[in-house]
This record gives structure tokens, C-alpha cells and sequence, in this order.
């Protein structure tokens, strides 16, 4: 269901669980995301699409299950580690440097060293930050302090450090909401060139159009526990999953 | 009168050097150490110890100071920075009561409440260094090694880091950055640096004793820092240089009865603070914003575009 057999598998999840005290918030969430992939992650507010993320990345940890990486286990992994590895995300709240320029922003997810001095050559992450501002539509914000960007060039700003990050996967937390149309349709654009040059995508939606407009499947979530995960079209078409989608519950 | 002027500019000096290393971990990082001035202090006895003991040429005591500070400091640092702010702000605390406990009893090595007397001046190249006049230049030049030092580290990827922990730790953290590490080494950076202002102080005073490196040390290099400019690179100096030209500056007015100077300075502090945090809440010095190096000159208005369309 999840894709032709030959893609590799980047992200296995087994078992994963998550309660707070004694609220589950992810329960029993087994599923994997192949390479070159656009999942959509699916569910009410409060379905744990988003705690799922954070445990993917290590910023929260798990009560039960395992995350495998390339085969490598990194559950209980710090999120710098996790980070390392090539697994990049963006967060619903934006989280950007706010006093931070744009370019200061983008040059600094390409130097996670500790240490002074560290990462690549200045000339070189400047021409890197130059071309992702070119295409995400922020050549003109360069010097701008990120807090004082109009909501759409937030959007996307935080596009533009997981693209310079250079993450092979994307954990993108409702990146189209908010967006006008023409915004929307550059993000849509820039997403599917991201995709044709090999990044996989797993992405929180609400909106159903988008859902089905960049998808190639769709996994549910409810009250923490996976319902459905398949092709977006027989997920959609699920009357007993739209009945909770829309808060028609029996 | 140029003596004094020559004292005061020495004192402004090393506070400013205190000021700025602050500003460095408060600023960029968002650490907020109520404990600067005990490294300020462990700065200062080492100095003396080494200068009574060992040698007097500031290439041993400098160094020396600036070790121990920077050892010291991951006393602080490696508890204290796994977890957040508020926590840490309480254990600087801690730390700073601890080791106003050590400054005062460990006799042998502190000289105990009495201090250390007698330390001998500094010595570069084998000149002894006395008068304020020779002194005043040195000063200076640690100060401004200290900025360049600062200034080349909060520029480079290590300061973008530093701001990006300071606006979003998850980020930083969801972008590869290993948070607890870097906090860590800008708090030795820091401690280390404001070692150096010890080194001055206690070669410069050759007496020493806890008084200056208590609370309510810590609480005025903080408020330097906050009155001049959190954040901002030549703030910390404003506000050294202020809050300690006030003192002087009031002791000018000959109306104000001069038994209750003590009292009216600490109402005008009151009032300055309050006055600040309403007009002036960056401080005095205003952060340099980045856009204005190269901000296109006029990006097309509503109303052209709204035509185009």
C-alpha cells in the first residue's frame, strides 16, 4: 500500500507510544516512510500528529516502541543527533531566530558545530543561503530581522532553513496554513522540485485539497492511534473516517 | 584630578570588561548568571596568589586566572545547563552565596574576611606597573582584547548559534545544534574573560577581600548591562561607564546634603531603572538591525501593484 516495494525505507516506527501522565497522546503508531514518498498525516486537532513528529525528532521521548532510521534504532536519541542524521523539520509555531536576519537564520542551520569557526566555508554557505532565498522568494528580505517578516515570508523562511539544512527527510508541521493562494501555489511548486531532487516528505494538512493535491498517501490518525494508512483516494473516500474527520462522530 | 580621572577610567575599564563578558552569555545566549562576580573574584585571588607566590608578569597571572575561572565555571555550566532559564538563574545564585562563603573562610588562600594585602603590581616585561598613568593603558588594552575577542566570536557561526539558542532552543536543537555543549562553552568564554578583569583589579588595588565580588556586585554588572543595551555591542561599556561616573557626578551637586549621598544615589538608580524600562526597555544603546546595511530603496506600493493587477 505504501508505495512500490523497490523505495527504500527511510523511517520505520514500531509500537510508538506517547503518554502524558495519563492522557495518550500516540498510541501503538506502527508505519514507515519510503524514500521519495509525500505523506500527508491526516486527523482532528488533538489526533497526535504532531507529538508524532516530536518523537520522531527526539524532542519528546517515547514511552513505548522504536524509531529505526536506515535500520539504526535512534529512539531516545537527542534531536541534535536525530538532526545529524539527515532528519529535518519545521514546527507549527514557525520557531524562527526571530532577532536573527534571513540570511543569518539560513547560514546558521548549515553550522551545528559546537565549536567557533566550524562548518563549512563562509563563501561557500553565503552562494547556498543566496540560491534558497532566491527560491523561496527572499532574495529582497535578506537583511530583514526574521520577527519582521509579513506571515507568508515566515512561512517561507522556515521552508528555507530545512531546505539549506540539506535533511533528506522533511517533517513539514502545517506549512501551507495561513497561505494565500499565489504564496500557495510557490510553495506547492518548490515542494515537488524538493521532491523530484530526492528529499521525502512526511507533512501535517488540514486542508483537504492540499492533502490530495500533493499526496502520494495518506495516514489517519485519531485519539493517537493510526486508522488508516493508503493511497489518498480510498483514505478520503473512507466514510467512517471523514465522519471523524468532520467531528461527526456515532 | 587627573589621578582620580585616571582611577575612575581604570575602574570603568575592568567593569566594562565585566559588562561585556556578561552581555556575552546574557545577551546572545539568554544565560542569566547572577554569579559574574565570583568569577570576577576567582580572577582577582588567583592573580594576588600567583603575583605573592609565583610571579608577578602578567603572562602568568592572566593565564592562570583565566584557567581557573574557565574550570570553575563548568562547576556552574554542566549541571545547570541541562535545564531551562529560571533554573539556571537560581543556581548562579547558589553558586554566587557558595562562593561568597569560600571568599570570606578559606583563609590560607582568600586571606579570609581581612582579604589579601600587599599584592604586588603587575608586572609586563619585567617594569613594574604602578602608577594609574601606566596603568590606565593596560587596562585598556585587555579591554579592547576582550571586545575583539567578543566581537569576532558573536560574528562568527559560534554567535549564530548562540542567538538562534536564545530565540528557539528546540529549534536550534530540530537544526543539529548540540545546545547543552554550546551553552557550556560560552559560559567558560565568559567566566574565562571576566577573569581577566581580576587579574587587573587585584594588581591594580594590591588589596583585595570578598566586599568586591558579592550579590550585590553581580546584580550592578547585570544592570550595566541591561541599562546600556542587552544584546548590543558597545552597550556594556555605556553602562559601566555610567554607573560608575554617577557617584562622581553626584558628589559634584554641593546642594545635596553629603551624609545622605549614599541614599539619593540609590533613589536616582531607582528612578533611572523605572525611567529606562518605560522609555528606553533595550537600553541605551539600540541593537544594530541588520536590514540597514542594504535595504532596497523603494519597494513598489500598494497601489502600483494594485494597478499592475
Amino acid at each position: 500500500m505504501s508505495g512500490a516495494p523497490e523505495q527504500e525505507v527511510l523511517l520505520e516506527i514500531c509500537g510508538l507510544s506517547k503518554n502524558f501522565g495519563g492522557v495518550v497522546a500516540v498510541s501503538d503508531v506502527t508505519m514507515d516512510l519510503r524514500a521519495g514518498i509525500v505523506t500527508t498525516l491526516v486527523g482532528p486537532n488533538g489526533a497526535g500528529k504532531t507529538t508524532l513528529f516530536n518523537l520522531i525528532t527526539g524532542h519528546l521521548g517515547r514511552t513505548a516502541g522504536t524509531v529505526r532510521w536506515l535500520g539504526r534504532d535512534i529512539g531516545g536519541m537527542k534531536p541534535y543527533r536525530v538532526a545529524r542524521l539527515g532528519i529535518g523539520r519545521t514546527f507549527q509555531d514557525l520557531r524562527l531566530f526571530g532577532g536573527m536576519s534571513v540570511e543569518e537564520n539560513i547560514l546558521t542551520v548549515m553550522e551545528p558545530g559546537a565549536l567557533p569557526f566550524s562548518g563549512p566555508r563562509m563563501a561557500q554557505k553565503r552562494a547556498r543561503a543566496a540560491e534558497v532565498m532566491e527560491r523561496t522568494g527572499l532574495a529582497g528580505k535578506r537583511h530583514e530581522r526574521a520577527a519582521d517578516l509579513a506571515y507568508a515570508e515566515r512561512k517561507f523562511l522556515s521552508l528555507a532553513r530545512i531546505m539549506a539544512a540539506g535533511a533528506r527527510l522533511w517533517l513539514l508541521d502545517e506549512p501551507a496554513s495561513g497561505l494565500d493562494p499565489n504564496s500557495y501555489e510557490i510553495f506547492l511548486r518548490l515542494l515537488r522540485e524538493e521532491v523530484a531532487a530526492g528529499v521525502t516528505v512526511c507533512i501535517i494538512e488540514h486542508n483537504l485539497d492540499i492533502v490530495v493535491g500533493i499526496s502520494d498517501r495518506i495516514a489517519f490518525l485519531d485519539r493517537g492511534r493510526l486508522l488508516a494508512d493508503g493511497d489518498p483516494k480510498s483514505v478520503l473516500e473512507d466514510a467512517a473516517l471523514s465522519a471523524i474527520y468532520f467531528g461527526d462522530r456515532t | 584630578m587627573e589621578a582620580y580621572l585616571l582611577n575612575l577610567g581604570v575602574l570603568i575599564a575592568i567593569y566594562a570588561i565585566l559588562a561585556i563578558t556578561l552581555n556575552f552569555i546574557m545577551g546572545y545566549a539568554g544565560i542569566f548568571s547572577l554569579a559574574h562576580a565570583v568569577f570576577f573574584g576567582i580572577g582577582a585571588y588567583v592573580a594576588a596568589v600567583v603575583s605573592m607566590h609565583v610571579s608577578a608578569s602578567i603572562f602568568v597571572t592572566m593565564p592562570a586566572a583565566m584557567l581557573a575561572a574557565a574550570v570553575l565555571s563548568l562547576a556552574l555550566a554542566l549541571p545547570a545547563l541541562r535545564v531551562r532559564g529560571e533554573y539556571f538563574v537560581a543556581a548562579s545564585l547558589g553558586l554566587q552565596m557558595f562562593a561568597v562563603t569560600v571568599f570570606s573562610e578559606w583563609k590560607s588562600f582568600t586571606g579570609g574576611l581581612g582579604g589579601l594585602v600587599g599584592i604586588p603590581a603587575v608586572k609586563i616585561f619585567g617594569q613594574e606597573v604602578y602608577r594609574p598613568a601606566s596603568f590606565f593603558p593596560i587596562a585598556l588594552a585587555v579591554l579592547a582584547a576582550v571586545v575583539a575577542i567578543t566581537q569576532i566570536l558573536v560574528r562568527s557561526s559560534f554567535g549564530r548559534s548562540l542567538t538562534a539558542i536564545r530565540d528557539s532552543e528546540s529549534a536550534a536543537e530540530g537544526f543539529g545544534k548540540n545546545v547543552p555543549l554550546i551553552k557550556t562553552i560560552s559560559v567558560v568564554i565568559s567566566a574565562a574573560l571576566a577573569a581577566t578583569a581580576g587579574v587587573l583589579y587585584a594588581g591594580y588595588m594590591s588589596f583585595i577581600n570578598v566586599e568586591s565580588f558579592t550579590l550585590d556586585n553581580s546584580v550592578l554588572i547585570m544592570a550595566m548591562v541591561i541599562i546600556g543595551g542587552t544584546g548590543t555591542s558597545w552597550g556594556p561599556v555605556v553602562g559601566a561607564a555610567l554607573l560608575l561616573l554617577l557617584p562622581g557626578l553626584l558628589s559634584y551637586l554641593s546642594f545635596l546634603p553629603q551624609a545622605d549621598i549614599g541614599a539619593i544615589q540609590q533613589i536616582i538608580y531607582g528612578l533611572g531603572m523605572a525611567a529606562l524600562m518605560i522609555f528606553r526597555p533595550g537600553g541605551l544603546v539600540r541593537r544594530g538591525s541588520p536590514q540597514r546595511k542594504a535595504r532596497p530603496k523603494a519597494a513598489p506600493t500598494r497601489a502600483k501593484r494594485g494597478a499592475v493587477q
